[in-house]
Order: C-alpha cells, then structure tokens, then sequence
C-alpha cells in the first residue's frame, strides 16, 4: 500500500511529458517547434527614471532612465548546432538624448557539442560564474555598471563578450576555458549619466571635462582575456553535494583604474587566482569564494597603478518563513603592500583602506502566486561608511505584461567612497514590459 | 499547465520534466525545461530529491548565464506560480506521513494519512482515493487544522503507457480562493536509459537534447 501511494503520487511527474493545458498560445502547443521553423520572442519596454536629488557636477542630469526598448530574439538548430541571437533596438533619452535608434547584440552565438564530453560555445555571449551574490571575486566577465545603478532589468548587470567557451566533462572534475581575443571591459562609470568622484581633480566630476576615456590595450593575442575555472561535486562539509572551484584569469583590470604618464585612464595588467565552495548549510546555503588579484604594481609603490589585493567572501542564505528569504554576505577587500603605498602617494587623503569589508543582505518575499515579487537588496560598509540599497517590486499582471518599480539609493560620510562619490545618483524607476 | 485564478485570470506555463530513479522509491533526480510563456523561455530547474534530507535545488537563469544554488525551503510552496506546490511534483514520502485505511470501496482505497510534523505542513490531515486496480491516487483532498476541506487533487485522465499506469491530466484546486491549475501531460515516455550525467550543471547550461526531442 505504502509503495502503491509513493509511486502513484510521483506518477503526477512523469518521465519525459511536456505539460501544457488549453492549445491556446495561438499555435499548435504540443507541435514540433522544429517543423514550424524558428519562433520569435522578446519583448518590448519602456523605462524612466530619476534623480532622487540634483546632481550639481552633472550638466544635464534630469533623467537616470529613459528609454523604449525592442528585444528580438530567436534560436534555431542547425544539425545538432544550436544558433540564438538576441538583439536589442532602442531609444535612450538619458544620455543627452539625440541618439536616435541604437543597437545592442546582446548574443550572436554557435553551441555544439565537439566530442561525447565536450561542449563549445562559440560567439558573443554573456558569461557567468562564482558563488557571489552581486560581488564577483573570479568572475572576470564584462558588468554592465552603469545599466546596474541606473535600474535596468537585472540581465544588464552582465555585458556580452566575443568569446570562445570550451567545456570538457569528466568523472570527477569539470574544466571550462574562455578565450576572448580583445579585451571587453566593464561598461563603467564615464562620467555621463553618473558622476564620480576623481582624486586627481579632488572633486565631484562628469563630462565633457571629466568624461572617462581610457586607452584601450592593443589587440594582440597576449593582450586577449583568458580565464578557466576546473570545478566539481563532492562529498565535503557534511554534504555530498559540495560544489568546489578553482580559477585562473590574465587579463585586465575591468575598470580603467591605473593612470598613464599623460594622465589618461587605461587599464593595467591583470592575474587572478581563486577558489570557492558552495553547500547545504543547515536548511539553506553557504558559500565562500577567495581570490588574489596580482597586477603591474608588485612592490605596491606606484599609486597610479593598483596594488595587489585578496578578497575574501562567506555567505548564507536561507529561507525564514514560507515565501520569506534572506541571504546574507560578508566580503573583505585587502590591500597588499599598503606602507608602500601610503609612503609614495603623497598622503592622500582619498587613499583606500588597507581593509575594506562590506556586508550585503538580500530579502526576497513572493506573495500573489509569485505574481508579486518584493525584493530589497543592500550593500554597507562599515570601513568605508557607506551604502547602496536596492528596493524593487516585481507585479506579473499576466503571461505577456509586467510592472516593475524600485530604486537605487547610495550614500556615505565621505564624497569618495566606493558607493558615497554616487550619492546625488541616487535613482529612482518604473519599467513596463510586455513579453512575446 | 493553465493557472487560472479566482477572477478566473489565466496564465500557462510550458515544460519538459526528465526525472530518473537513483533507486526504486529513494533518491531522484529531475529536470525541468521551461519553453513557454518568453519570460522564463530556457530556464533550467535541476532538482536533486533525497527522501530524509534537504533536496538540492538549482536553477538557470539564461539571461545572466548564471547557475543559482536555491535552498531547499519551504516544499508546500508554489510551484512555478501554480497551485501545485512543489512536493506535489516531487512526491511526498510516505515516511513523513502515518497512514490508516479508512475504507475500501469497490474501485478505490481511501486511506487516511496524518503528518509526523505538522509544523512542516499547513494540512492537518489528508485522505488519499487510490484506485484498486492501477494503484493510481485518483483523488486527494486536504483538511486543515478545523478539520475543514480546503485543497483537492485528482486526476481528470490517465493512460496505461508502456505498461505503466500513468496520469495524463491532473487538476489541483484552492478551495478557500476558488483558483485552480490543470496539468496536461503528453508525450511520456518510461525506461529511456537516461544516464546520471544527465542530471549536472552541464544540462542547466546546455539543456540535453536527445532527451527533449519528442520522439
């Protein structure tokens, strides 16, 4: 009897149905997608948003957000080869406007299978890995900051690269190697929609004076990107499905944060290391992630170019009550070298801490049916005295149409801080997005 | 599957459940591949069950290329914004539960069934009709802490395939709210050979498809 109910309840999932209730999606649901050639999805999005308070460094600083926005997307296989592009068409009045319609290929990509235990993934693609939630310690792969603090949908925090992804799948350890042949940094703060605070000019800047324009490295093949992440599961901390990772990056700094003998942004060299573990922890999560930035400036002493660092991350997260989720992290950002470069930076007093911690917390409610997402995230640092909260409200009004408001809000005791120099960006949004 | 609410608006969901027995009635392993409505086009749930412990739970999110770790939470939740909740979909151990027979009809067991922790479970009770010949739960119908009938299982189809007796179409109903979902299934397919490799982060990225394909 009691064999009878396990099996016949689990008979409500079946091995292998495609589950679809009335054929109403305008087609034949239960068709061959295949047979009815490729099919064409996106969606269509208007987005505002605001300035919470004026802006004084910025010149035109009305709008944070404002823009309509076409995604068109498809896939097909060609053999056993899947193809899928996404490419989005759209009008932004935020950045002094007048730009008319512009193009963002989100994805133009090839993915075949090369041998039994061998993927490939070929073309521009987004790319993602680590345990962190929003803080990437081995994850090297272009952000998009600047559609981040502007409250763009959450994709637009990972920028597409021109990349070849090889995976290889073993018994027990899994290897991904990424080679992208020019160098795609982050979409960083230039200074446009965003100020920043600059410590040269010891003030609040923006364009056109204060536009960031780096010089880019030359294309050459040593200059190209590679990083490779060997990773697996394990039985490890009480769990038997710990999943570990070690990774490996020579690059670039993502950010042009070193500065040339003419006083130009570019971005300096770059090695990183790393390791993390994710795991059952109690009723929720851990994870932890390490990483050691090595760059151009190994005795520490230039204060033009980046000091190595070590970065450390724990987190957990953990449903509290039904519907109700809370993930917290504590991340420790370390300077090496540091009397070297408190001795030849002539005393600055925007000189970072030697140590910079951050804690994050991330609330999640989904009430309605998951119809109504309530989601709070926040960044603070108690070293830097300083934060960056993220309120958002997610309403589905059906399968095609959805609402979403929220906000980004900095702030700190200090105008150069990592997140205080944004105060005056601080933002508020509304988006509306209809699917197809 | 149709979600239609008390108002009587609807929304759909389309997808493809691969799930393989580690062991007759134990540990289990599932993917689910979601094609339809655009918005969640592509997402990957991989979910790994173990009978006694948390299940691991992932999901793939292809915008963000991102692999999400998800604790095992609260199993009686909405699955994907339905009425079924997530245990409804995996199956609920039988060693969670006491059990009674509260009696036998000409076509169907009705057994009672009781939670060992009630504090895991917003039921008090819950009687299950299990057909006499396929061995089907045909119908199950919860009672909370008032003993007062407020969520309904049944099955509205089901087909003998490949010697397995097996639902084809299902409906769960919120009582107290009047919404209800209906979950259609076609296509099954049983002892497919289905290797454990199927069920890894490989397949979130790279969903597998020589086990998607129809036929």
């Amino acid at each position: 009897m009691r064999t009878g109910l396990t099996t016949s309840l689990l008979a409500l999932a079946l091995l292998a149905p495609h589950a679809y209730a009335e054929d109403d999606w305008g087609d034949d649901a239960w068709g061959d997608e295949e047979e009815s050639g490729p099919a064409l999805h996106g969606f269509i999005e208007g987005a505002v948003g605001g300035r919470t308070s004026s802006d004084p460094a910025l010149i035109d600083d009305d709008q944070t957000l404002a823009e309509l926005r076409a995604r068109l997307e498809s896939e097909t296989y060609l053999g056993d080869t899947r193809l899928s592009g996404k490419l989005d068409l759209y009008t932004d009045a935020a950045d002094g406007g007048d730009n008319g319609l512009q193009l963002n290929l989100r994805e133009a990509v090839a993915e075949f299978t090369l041998a039994d235990n061998i993927d490939m993934r070929v073309g521009h693609q987004v790319l993602t890995w680590g345990t962190g939630d929003l803080l990437f310690l081995n994850d090297l792969f272009a952000k998009g900051w600047v559609s981040f603090f502007s409250g763009r949908d959450d994709e637009y925090l990972k920028a597409p690269s021109t990349s070849v992804k090889w995976s290889v799948y073993g018994e027990d350890a899994n290897l991904d190697f990424v080679w992208t042949p020019v160098f795609t940094h982050d979409e960083f703060i230039e200074g446009e929609r965003f100020s920043y605070f600059s410590p040269l000019a010891a003030a609040q800047v923006s364009a056109p004076a204060g536009k960031v324009v780096p010089e880019e490295p030359s294309e050459s093949f040593s200059n190209g990107e590679f990083a490779a992440r060997l990773h697996g599961t394990t039985s490890l901390l009480g769990s038997n499905s710990t999943e570990w990772a070690l990774y490996g990056y020579r690059g670039f700094w993502k950010q042009p944060n070193a500065i040339n003998s003419s006083m130009q942004p570019y971005f300096s060299r770059l090695n990183v290391l790393g390791a993390s573990l994710r795991t059952n922890v109690a009723t929720g999560i851990g994870h932890t992630e390490f990483s050691w930035y090595n760059g151009a400036d190994d005795a520490g002493n230039d204060p033009l170019v980046p000091n190595n660092q070590l970065r450390f991350l724990i987190g957990y997260e953990q449903e509290l009550i039904p519907k109700l989720t809370l993930g917290l992290q504590y991340y420790l950002e370390h300077i090496q070298d540091y009397d070297a470069l408190a001795a030849n930076d002539g005393n600055s007093p925007y000189r970072p801490d030697e140590n910079r911690s951050l804690w994050t917390m991330r609330l999640t409610y989904r009430a309605m049916q998951d119809n109504l997402i309530l989601s709070w995230f926040s960044f603070y640092s108690p070293t830097d005295q300083d934060y960056y909260h993220r309120p958002s409200a997610k309403y589905r009004f059906n399968d095609q149409l959805s609402l979403t408001v929220g906000g980004n809000i900095f702030g700190g005791d200090q105008a150069h801080t990592f997140f205080g120099q944004f105060e005056d960006a601080s933002n508020v949004y509304a988006r509306i997005r209809f699917s197809y | 599957m149709l979600i239609r609410d008390a108002q009587g608006r609807e929304q759909k969901r389309q997808f493809t459940i691969l799930r393989r027995d580690r062991e007759e009635g134990g540990e289990q392993d599932f993917l689910v591949v979601f094609s339809r409505p655009a918005d969640v086009r592509n997402t990957v749930f991989l979910v790994a069950k173990k009978p006694g412990s948390d299940d691991d739970r992932w999901l793939y999110l292809p915008g963000l290329d991102l692999v999400k770790r998800i604790s095992a939470g609260d199993k009686r939740t909405s699955f994907v914004g339905s009425h079924y909740f997530y245990e409804d979909v995996s199956g609920r151990g039988t060693e969670e539960d006491t059990h009674s027979l509260l009696e036998t009809s000409g076509t169907h067991y009705i057994v009672d069934n009781t939670p060992l922790d009630s504090s895991s479970v917003e039921f008090s009770r819950y009687q299950v009709w299990i057909n006499k010949q396929t061995f089907l739960p045909e119908k199950i119908e919860y009672q909370d802490e008032n003993g007062e009938l407020y969520r309904r299982v049944e099955v509205l189809e089901s087909q003998e395939i490949q010697g397995y007796p097996t639902v084809t179409k299902s409906q769960v109903s919120d009582l107290r709210s009047g919404g209800a979902t209906t979950l259609e299934f076609r296509f099954q397919k049983y002892d497919l050979g289905m290797e454990e490799s199927v069920f890894t982060e490989r397949s979130l990225r790279k969903p597998p498809r020589e086990w998607l394909k129809r036929n």
